[in-house]
């Protein structure tokens, strides 16, 4: 009883923050010029537009690839890294002691910039760029997904006679699979933050790059409808997709 | 078996130190067919490094980031630490901070920040500590909610049975309970706060080791925006060998 008046307290809270915001949201937007902060109506006005807008979709789908390749490929990547250390024991100072750490501490900006440098402007830049902040994380949860394997089913397999590959694909992999998915879980969250300066900087399409022209036009509304797009994107996907996918997972992967 | 391992042990060590040496030196092979603004040399670019460090022209920059970072990190873990203590100690405000301030900080993207504080600010150093205590403020609250969840309730109720003054129970029980998560959330903001520092330097304003990457990638000096980006890596490093991991040891739990 006292708990659910809590609840019921909390959510109630919780609307009137939501509607204090958008309020303030409002009187700010009518005091203020819209270069400074459009109000809510300006920017829902905008968003309206930008989803009835065939170009702007282009852009959204261009960050939306840049993404998944991104993701999939530093997955790939720093997988196959925590793997080799894993199966060949003589790498594990060189992959996690040196490649993930260096990795990990190198400046995202930095690689966009060099990959401009490097490869001009373009999806290679941004994928590049993206991928080599994402690396390090697929490293570090590979590699606690394969330091929480059963040593007793390795030992069984072995004593079954299953081959290096058979005993992959049969144990590791299945085991593998709830820090994959965190692996893009995490990924995907961080990828967007970075995602905007490698467009900024070194693509010629997607959010980033509407940002660049949004910015250069002092069009605020164009910022804040990109800004709003982006967090409700990786709000909802993360909410209603990856963590009911994540649970579901972790359900079958215990029932086994 | 003991020779053995200790032969493994040897490989491996030789392998993760000689691993640097051979990218050097790769690094050096390359450089040597390539022109200096798509590849510059590792003489090169340590040297450009070093100026950052001991050059008056250039170590104002390096000095102004790691003050900007540390005061945005300094300015997050109290933010983020008021924020978790609201959620806790006025149950009713959980959710408005849980589900709605902490969701929307979380993903809001960084250079979104950084343009937004563009139109608002006059750049400076205010406008780029903004910028990064923003996004810092998510990590930090969500270290310490953690820190705040895990407080001996019984260790704190013995307090208040000895004394009335709500400071003396902070400072003296609630605080030291609350230092080892304090210092991991430092860690993490630490860390992150050097990865999103040169995003927040790079618009308008005109000092800082992001708007000197920015200037060197546009008048094509590669070792520049190499040398920027191994200072940050050293500057970060050294924090957390000779700053944080020994306040880290000092504030673990025993």
């Amino acid at each position: 009883m006292v708990r659910d008046d809590l609840e019921r307290r909390r959510r109630r809270v919780a609307t009137l923050f939501t509607l204090a915001v958008l309020a303030v949201w409002i009187v700010v937007g009518i005091v203020e010029p819209p270069y400074l902060l459009p109000g809510p109506g300006d920017v829902l006005e905008r968003l309206g537009a930008f989803v009835i807008d065939p170009h702007m979709w282009v852009h959204a789908g261009a960050s939306l690839l840049h993404v998944v390749v991104a993701v999939a490929g530093s997955i790939l990547i720093g997988g196959c890294l925590a793997l080799l250390a894993y199966y060949l024991p003589v790498f594990r100072l060189a992959v996690h002691g040196r490649i993930s750490p260096f990795l990990n501490s190198f400046s995202g900006t930095g690689w966009v910039l060099l990959a401009v440098l490097w490869f001009g402007l373009g999806d290679f830049t941004v994928v590049f760029s993206l991928a080599m902040v994402l690396i390090p994380f697929a490293i570090i949860n590979v590699r606690h997904g394969l330091d929480s394997l059963d040593p007793e089913l390795i030992e069984m397999a072995k004593s079954f006679g299953h081959s290096d590959f058979k005993r992959f694909r049969l144990i590791i992999l299945p085991a593998l699979t709830p820090f994959l998915f965190s692996t893009m879980r995490s990924s995907f969250g961080v990828s967007w933050k970075a995602l905007l300066t490698a467009e900024l900087f070194g693509g010629d399409k997607g959010f980033g790059r509407l940002f660049n022209v949004a910015r250069q036009n002092y069009d605020t509304p164009l910022v804040v409808t990109v800004i709003v797009i982006i967090v409700v994107a990786v709000y909802a996907s993360d909410r209603y997709l990856f963590e009911p996918a994540q649970a579901r997972l972790s359900a079958h992967y215990e029932a086994l | 078996m003991k020779h053995s391992s200790l032969a493994a042990s040897i490989a491996e060590r030789a392998i993760g130190e000689g691993l640097p040496l051979v990218f050097l030196l790769a690094w050096w092979l390359t450089a040597r067919n390539m022109p200096d603004f798509i590849l510059p040399g590792p003489v090169q670019t340590g040297e450009t490094l070093l100026q950052l460090f001991i050059d008056p022209a250039f170590v104002g920059d390096t000095l102004i980031s790691l003050a900007r970072v540390v005061a945005s990190v300094i300015l997050a873990v109290i933010l983020g630490g008021a924020l978790a203590a609201l959620a806790r100690y006025v149950p009713s405000s959980a959710y408005a901070v849980q589900r709605r301030v902490l969701p929307v900080l979380n993903s809001f993207p960084s250079v979104g920040w950084a343009i937004l504080a563009t139109f608002w600010f006059q750049p400076d150093s205010g406008s780029v500590i903004f910028v990064e205590t923003l996004i810092l403020i998510p990590f930090c609250a969500i270290a310490l909610t953690q820190g705040i969840a895990d407080m001996d309730r019984e260790l704190l109720e013995m307090g208040a049975s000895f004394s009335r003054s709500g400071f003396k129970i902070a400072w003296k029980i609630a605080l030291p309970m609350l230092l080892p998560y304090i210092m991991s959330s430092v860690r993490i903001a630490y860390g992150v706060g050097w990865k999103i520092a040169l995003v927040s330097e790079l618009f308008g304003v005109d000092h800082g080791l992001g708007y000197l990457m920015l200037r060197a990638e546009v008048i094509g000096n590669t070792a520049m925006v190499f040398a920027s980006c191994f200072a940050i890596v050293i500057i970060f490093v050294a924090g957390e060998k000779l700053i944080i991991d020994p306040l880290a040891r000092r504030f673990a739990v025993h």
